[in-house]
């Protein structure tokens, strides 16, 4: 069980006061972000990147890790308590939760929601203490094509899963890829798309597009259609907080949704939409309430925000394991590392274990206190959401602006902040996906050295690219994510 | 034009009557922005070796394998728009996702992002942001300028003294007056 000692270890490290007080400011972190409008955790974490060049490593992580989780709690309230899904993960908690706190049984929503959530993140941490380890081991005989099919994959799954539309996510995927060519090429030493610009000698940062597609993007669209009558909250006071009969409808959606929402969440392209619909629907079939659904299903809400929940910490085995993000929370994570000069992957877990084990170690902790933090003081952060609209959206701009700014004081960063800025708010407008930009931008240069070491060792002969049995499959995995959708629609038009 | 069934489109198809009428809108320039993307990609990369002497592939190679996927994204979306590929809105909070465009409140909130470009550097941090945030604030509705005023000057100040101390190189408070 080396396992277990290394866990061991890792629980010695994240009990440190300062690594427990970095774990309680990023639930605290979290859970606000969670609850208001317009910031998520992966804009969170971007803007408190610059910040790793004073914080130590682990203390940073355990603190990102924090925001990581806390977000899904304080996502699950609002959705609840005022119908507004903060981000897709939550739709569904949305959709049977408001009912339920409209008839009165909000208490009970937030509470299987808040025990939930800590089940699927205990055991979700579980299974990742023990898989990560078992990949990482196997990580170790990749090969560049190995590694250059695993991104190819990534991408095409990423391009077809998340939006509507393939072209859309394509052409986000492409744009990511095509920002990530500017700059010293590194391994040619050699200036690209530069436009004799010399600020963008060194590339365009991900924390600058980040910020600028997700804040400002964001900020300009909600200004352009604005609804300014806010959403009616439920209120909760008085009522009775989890029967027995609660319990007995709850736990076992809670279980069926981790076992979903885990291993979705570590698949490149599983995001955290699809194992929620797939739960919810799963406990509407199961259930013998059936006719409760739609109407506020107890475990219609537990299920999702269980899968919701595991679907978060399933994501961090592709990025500790291979150094593979498959969110844009996680391709902000991987900059984190890479601003501390860190390479997620097997060999991290050999050459900094106190790192991976003091992060995976202060997951559990932070989940004890993110139900803490959450069960008994919803009230206290829900007063959050009284913040005045104008001076919110204001507020996450300045911060917006000073994360920018703060990166190298540069004026090119605000120009490409106002550039990438307006392309956020044409791709809401006009419904292109997001996180596919962040994917391109991060795993593209990843990509090319892959593609480029894996050439130049075949002496360019192109069939070394799945020379591999591993890289074959993956390569014929990526085809089939292109060629099965528009395959099935075309069976099911000619039935 | 007639829509083509197999790819997926439901759109006039289930009856020509009063739906027909709103002609679905044809956002033709997305589609040629994203082509225009392509072809700068793609003349860049034209100046790039595209191989190298010891490695098989150059620093150009996927400069334009971006272009020219990018080039020919364009082109399938143009396509796309011109049988009538229909755009929906993101949904998000405080947002109506099927209202109009409020222009004046879209057009208020873009100078407050470009405001920086131009005060940055000359009128220091805490000035534009607060700036940034008067226009935000008022882009939102809020008609209380002087109250935005006091907002946006105390958190521009606080966030400055607070980055500053965690290494951050904001630039001076307030540049006019060298400090």
């Amino acid at each position: 069980m080396q396992t277990f000692g290394l866990l061991l270890d890792g629980f010695a490290v994240a009990v440190q006061p300062v690594n427990l007080m970095w774990a309680l400011v990023g639930s605290l972190l979290g859970t606000i972000i969670g609850i208001l409008p317009g910031i998520g955790p992966a804009l969170t974490i971007a803007l408190l990147l610059p910040i790793t060049t004073t914080l130590e490593p682990t203390s940073a992580f355990i603190m990102f890790a924090g925001i990581l989780y806390g977000a899904m709690y304080g996502g699950s309230t609002t959705s609840i308590l005022l119908n507004t899904p903060g981000e897709a993960g939550s739709m569904m908690t949305a959709l049977e939760g408001n009912k339920m706190a409209r008839a009165g049984r909000g208490a009970a929503a937030l509470t299987t929601a808040a025990l939930g959530s800590f089940v699927a993140g205990t055991i979700a941490t579980l299974a990742l203490t023990f898989a990560a380890p078992a990949i990482a081991e196997l990580a170790f005989y990749f090969k560049p094509a190995d590694y250059f099919a695993l991104t190819t994959l990534a991408f095409c799954s990423v391009a077809v899963v998340m939006g509507n539309s393939r072209t859309r996510g394509f052409i986000s995927l492409f744009i990511g890829i095509a920002i990530g060519v500017i700059g010293i090429d590194s391994m040619s030493g050699q200036p690209r798309l530069t436009f004799g610009v010399m600020q963008l000698l060194r590339g365009v940062e991900l924390t600058v597009v980040l910020v600028s597609l997700f804040a400002v993007g964001e900020m300009l669209y909600v200004a352009s259609r604005f609804r300014s009558a806010p959403a009616a909250m439920a209120s909760v006071k008085g009522q009775a907080w989890f029967t027995r009969e609660d319990f007995a409808r709850s736990w076992k959606p809670w279980l069926r949704g981790t076992l979903i929402g885990f291993p979705m969440g570590a698949l490149p392209g599983g995001g955290s939409e699809i194992p929620t619909m797939l739960s919810y629907t799963l406990e509407r079939k199961l259930s013998r309430h059936k006719d409760e659904f739609g109407h506020g299903a107890i475990e219609g809400v537990a299920g999702p925000e269980a899968a919701n929940n595991a679907a978060a910490a399933g994501i961090l085995v592709p990025l500790l394991t291979l150094g593979l993000p498959t969110s844009a929370t996680a391709a902000v994570l991987l900059a984190a590392f890479q601003n501390y000069g860190l390479q997620p992957g097997p060999f991290l877990f050999t050459s900094n274990p106190a790192l991976i084990w003091g992060l995976i170690a202060s997951l559990y902790i932070g989940n004890v206190m993110l139900l803490v933090l959450n069960l008994p003081l919803v009230g206290i952060w829900v007063q959050l959401l009284r913040i005045p609209r104008p001076q919110l959206y204001a507020g996450i701009l300045v911060f917006a602006m000073i994360g920018v700014w703060g990166l190298a004081g540069s004026w090119t960063d605000l120009a490409i902040m106002l550039v990438i800025g307006l392309m956020g708010y044409v791709m809401r407008v006009y419904d292109f996906p997001i996180a596919p930009v962040l994917i391109g931008l991060i795993l593209g240069p990843m990509a090319e050295t892959q593609l480029r070491t894996a050439l130049a060792a075949g002496q360019g002969n192109p069939i070394v690219l799945v020379s591999t049995p591993l890289s074959g499959t993956l390569m014929v995995i990526a085809l089939l994510f292109l060629a099965v959708p528009p395959l099935l629609r075309r069976l099911r038009a000619n039935a | 034009m007639p829509a083509l069934s197999t790819d997926g489109q439901d759109n006039s198809q289930n009856g020509g009557g009063p739906a027909a009428a709103s002609a679905p809108a044809r956002p033709y320039w997305i589609g040629i922005g994203v082509m225009a993307i392509g072809a700068v990609w793609l003349y860049g990369a034209s100046g790039l070796p595209q191989g190298a002497r010891y490695a098989a592939v150059g620093p150009g190679l996927f400069v334009t394998i971006s272009g020219a996927a990018l080039l020919v994204l364009g082109a399938i979306l143009i396509l796309q728009i011109w049988r009538g590929e229909s755009f929906e809105p993101q949904e998000a909070e405080d947002a109506q996702a099927d209202a109009g465009m409020d222009r004046r409140a879209f057009f208020t909130a873009l100078v407050a992002v470009a405001v920086p470009i131009a005060t940055m550097k000359p009128l220091g941090m805490p000035f534009t942001a607060t700036i940034a945030f008067m226009l935000v604030a008022n882009a939102f509705g809020s008609r209380r300028w002087w109250l935005d005023l006091i907002c946006g000057a105390v958190l521009a100040a606080l966030a400055w003294f607070l980055f500053a101390r965690l290494g951050l190189q904001l630039g001076g408070f307030f540049p006019p007056l060298g400090f």
